[in-house]
């Protein structure tokens, strides 16, 4: 008796182990407060504002980076397939205003003029939202999906494809990423790498000299 | 038993074919040619755009890369147009960093005012526009461009950002050599990139200074596919850039080939040195003539080769292997490729194909080349008679994987710089008491090598390192001893570099800076001064009027009223106006530095 008992301790303790191992591939403990920002229509736009939510894709992004660039149709493409299934995209310009003149407010706004844009554009000019999701680059996004308690918890976070050239060719985790959080399975691929232009945190002496 | 065997046979014979016969091409990018545009006041404009950019360099996910494009163009989308130029030709470079973060441009080589340097303290913030100018005191050699913002050096080089500067001038023209630019002339910048497998981005880390697959003007190479450069049946001109993080390659052709180094980092030698082997190191330039007269028209067997192995390496340098020449590599026997450690690398320790070369029919629009040249120019060098001071600079550091150091120092902006007279000759001696070999780069000045100690190449002097250097390799446990004269420009604020090339090292700190200093008085007085802008506001042109028409302006920035720096003017030619037609309109301020005083004087002025 006492044997199996040290056994299924040594176990317990194994699985606990092991189950804190694996806890930073989890982002089921990341939850998103609520923000507000101004979109290009000059409205306040708030995570709040969408009563039959069942979640967000957050996709930081801005007007000058190539790879950002390449991805204005596909973006309007994902919020025309999903904002009828409870799931809004909502596109953050968190990029330096002071260091970028291709950043300001009225260059977003002719951005989604000219793209003929269909989600909203929003400015992040405190770089607050960033921080929060801890974004280092564009374009990057993120799927966010309401909890039982109704907070906001992080199911995805990386690429939108992989491969930015080339659409349609490669695999198109981010889309994938939602259709299985409709389905009410686990993400396959929770986290993928993203790459493009860097953001760079105002006053943090790094690479903004 | 025997159908067993044949079936074998047959197998293996397939497989080995088939890898045989998929071995393709890909053209080999030869960068564009851009000569500026002259203006009526005689200066040669290049305006440059330093670029965020994406290349398919794999399959899969596009590449994050950096590249220099001519003015708006996007075509470039890795590494930056050759600017060719002439010898004592007035030129103004227009340089915009595009990137989303901020960097420099040095032009590598080039003997010119510290100020017009491009080293780290000449930073382009992320979209400002910086006009250093210059007349082009060297002689015919080949150059080049790069970042050199501390720190960042090695990341943005690995992205792209840099290119090729050809000098040309009478004596070289007056030569019988091979000048068709893209013909029988072209230009080869060697690297070798790591790309993550997550998401074939660039590595650019400390564990990355190895890549695993070569390219030459950006144009990659793997095991199945080599870039490719098609070549006339007469005698051709490379000229050589070892672009490298830190790789040192031992250059040689397929065949074993004889070919002649005419000249290096400065210029062209005397005369030529024929060789079947050539070491070459991070920066440093060959110009080489290869004669492909007898070879076959159509064929594709030839190929640049890296001997790096093992095998060439104990045959040069016996006894010597880890982190010696030529590749100055890692353990061979941790070649683990793209997620290796450090110093892994799939190219590490061995010999490979940098590229093939297929043989086209000989020009016909220029006179093919078929002879090598017994002599060239005439250049004299300094010697230790000339010298007029001596100094020592002695590597340290690398313990334990710490930084390498140079006097015991690491880098900083702010540290106390060497001071160099001006028009001294002086003699440095290099010491390495150290476990790596490390490429020694002066800027401002050429330099001649008059000997080399210790270390495990030899005691002499290599034929081909004969004529002006720039850069210099200093072998494991090694010292080089090399004469200079710093002569025409003189500067007491800002200063000139000196570092090991290898990137890594060089942003780790391995870098020394020093002030060339003339009889110019200084005055540290901090007075204002006076001037004003008109027209203000102003549309295209602004012109500053100065209460003391005897103020020399030493620097001019322009930012935006929160503070972005917009345009970055070194001793600005300011009397014909500013031109100021590149800004965006609103309100600016104008920060005038004073040359004696170094005051810093600021003006509002609106852009229309």
């Amino acid at each position: 008796m006492k044997k199996s008992a040290l056994n299924l301790g040594i176990l317990l303790l194994c699985f606990a182990l092991l189950s804190f191992a694996l806890k930073p591939l989890s982002q089921a403990d990341k939850t998103i407060k609520t923000f507000r920002l101004k979109s290009t229509e000059n409205k306040i736009v708030s995570l709040s504002d969408y009563k039959n939510a069942k979640g967000f894709i957050i996709v930081f992004t801005c007007n000058k980076c190539p790879m950002a660039k390449l991805y204005s149709e596909r973006l309007n493409n994902l919020n025309n397939k999903f904002k009828t299934q409870g799931v809004y995209l909502l596109a953050i310009n968190s990029m330096d205003t002071v260091a970028y003149k291709e950043e300001s407010f009225k260059s977003m706004q002719k951005k989604v003029v000219r793209e003929k844009t269909t989600f909203p554009y929003l400015q992040d000019k405190k770089q607050e939202v960033a921080k929060q999701f801890k974004a280092i680059n564009t374009p990057q996004s993120f799927v966010i999906w309401k909890n039982k308690s109704g907070k906001w918890v992080q199911k995805y976070e990386g690429v939108i494809d992989d491969s930015a050239l080339e659409p349609k060719k490669g695999n198109n985790y981010l889309e994938k990423a939602v259709e299985e959080l409709l389905q009410n399975k686990l993400v396959s691929n929770p986290i993928t790498e993203s790459v493009g232009c860097r953001i760079f945190y105002r006053g943090v002496f790094d690479k903004m000299r | 038993m025997k159908l067993n065997k044949i079936l074998i046979i047959c197998t293996l014979f397939l497989l080995t074919s088939k890898r045989i016969f998929s071995q393709t091409f890909t053209p080999l990018n030869v960068p564009e040619a851009y000569y500026g545009v002259t203006g009526a006041d005689g200066v040669t404009n290049f305006v440059l755009n330093m670029d965020e950019n994406l290349k398919q360099f794999r399959t899969g996910q596009a590449t994050i890369t950096g590249a220099v494009n001519i003015g708006t163009a996007t075509t470039n989308t890795f590494w930056g147009p050759t600017m060719i130029i002439n010898k004592d030709q007035a030129i103004k470079m227009h340089v915009t960093n595009n990137l989303n973060e901020s960097s420099t441009i040095h032009w590598h080589g080039m003997h010119l005012p510290a100020i017009m340097d491009g080293g780290p303290h000449q930073i382009i913030a992320a979209g400002a526009l910086w006009e250093p100018y210059w007349t082009v005191k060297n002689q015919a050699a080949i150059l080049w461009y790069h970042p050199h913002l501390h720190t960042t050096t090695q990341a943005q080089v690995t992205k792209g950002v840099g290119g090729f500067i050809i000098v040309k001038d009478a004596a070289e023209a007056a030569l019988v050599l091979p000048r068709t630019y893209g013909v029988d002339d072209i230009p080869l910048a060697i690297t070798s990139r790591r790309f993550l497998s997550t998401t074939n981005a660039m590595a650019a880390t400390l564990s990355d200074n190895y890549g695993d697959y070569v390219m030459v003007n950006g144009t990659l190479s793997t095991t199945t596919n080599y870039a490719q450069a098609t070549l006339p049946k007469q005698v051709v001109r490379m000229r050589i850039l070892n672009g490298e993080i830190q790789r040192g390659y031992n250059l040689g052709f397929s065949d074993n080939r004889t070919f002649y180094v005419i000249g290096n980092d400065g210029g062209l030698l005397n005369a030529p040195v024929a060789v079947t082997r050539l070491a070459i190191q991070t920066g440093e330039r060959f110009e080489i003539l290869v004669n492909l007269s007898t070879d076959t028209v159509g064929t594709q067997t030839l190929y640049l080769k890296a001997y790096n192995s093992t095998t060439e390496l104990t045959a040069l340098t016996p006894g010597q292997s880890i982190f010696g020449w030529p590749g100055n590599e890692g353990n061979p026997s941790n070649p683990t490729g793209n997620s290796g450690p450090l110093n892994g690398g799939l190219l590490n320790n061995v010999d490979f194909n940098i590229m093939n070369i297929k043989i086209a029919a000989a020009t016909t629009t220029t006179t093919p080349i078929t002879a090598i040249p017994s002599a060239l120019i005439s250049d004299t060098y300094w010697t230790t008679a000339n010298v007029t001071n001596s100094r020592t600079i002695t590597v340290g550091g690398g313990n334990g994987g710490s930084a390498f150091t140079l006097d015991g120092s690491l880098y900083t902006t702010t540290m106390t710089p060497k001071t160099v007279n001006l028009n001294a000759v002086e003699q440095w001696t290099i010491v390495n008491n150290q476990i790596f070999g490390h490429t020694f780069h002066l800027h401002d000045v050429f330099f001649k090598i008059i000997s080399r100690s210790g270390g495990n190449i030899g005691t002499t002097i290599r034929t081909f390192e004969q004529g002006w250097k720039d850069s210099v390799w200093i072998p494991i446990n090694g010292t080089v001893t090399f004469i200079a004269k710093f002569d025409d420009y003189a500067d007491s604020t800002w200063p000139y570099m000196y570092h090991c090339h290898a990137l890594t090292h060089e942003d780790e700190g391995m870098m020394g800076q020093f002030t060339v200093n003339g009889t110019m008085a200084t005055n540290a007085n901090s007075v204002k001064t006076a001037f004003s802008l008109y027209p203000n506001p102003s549309a295209d042109k602004l012109f500053i009027n100065l209460s003391d028409a005897s103020t020399a302006i030493y620097y001019i920035t322009i930012t935006t009223l929160e503070g972005r720096v917009a345009m970055m003017l070194p001793k600005p030619q300011w009397q014909n106006g500013i031109d100021i037609s590149s800004l965006s309109s609103g309100v600016y301020l104008l920060k005038l530095t004073d040359e004696k005083t170094k005051s810093v004087t600021t003006k509002k002025f609106i852009k229309n």
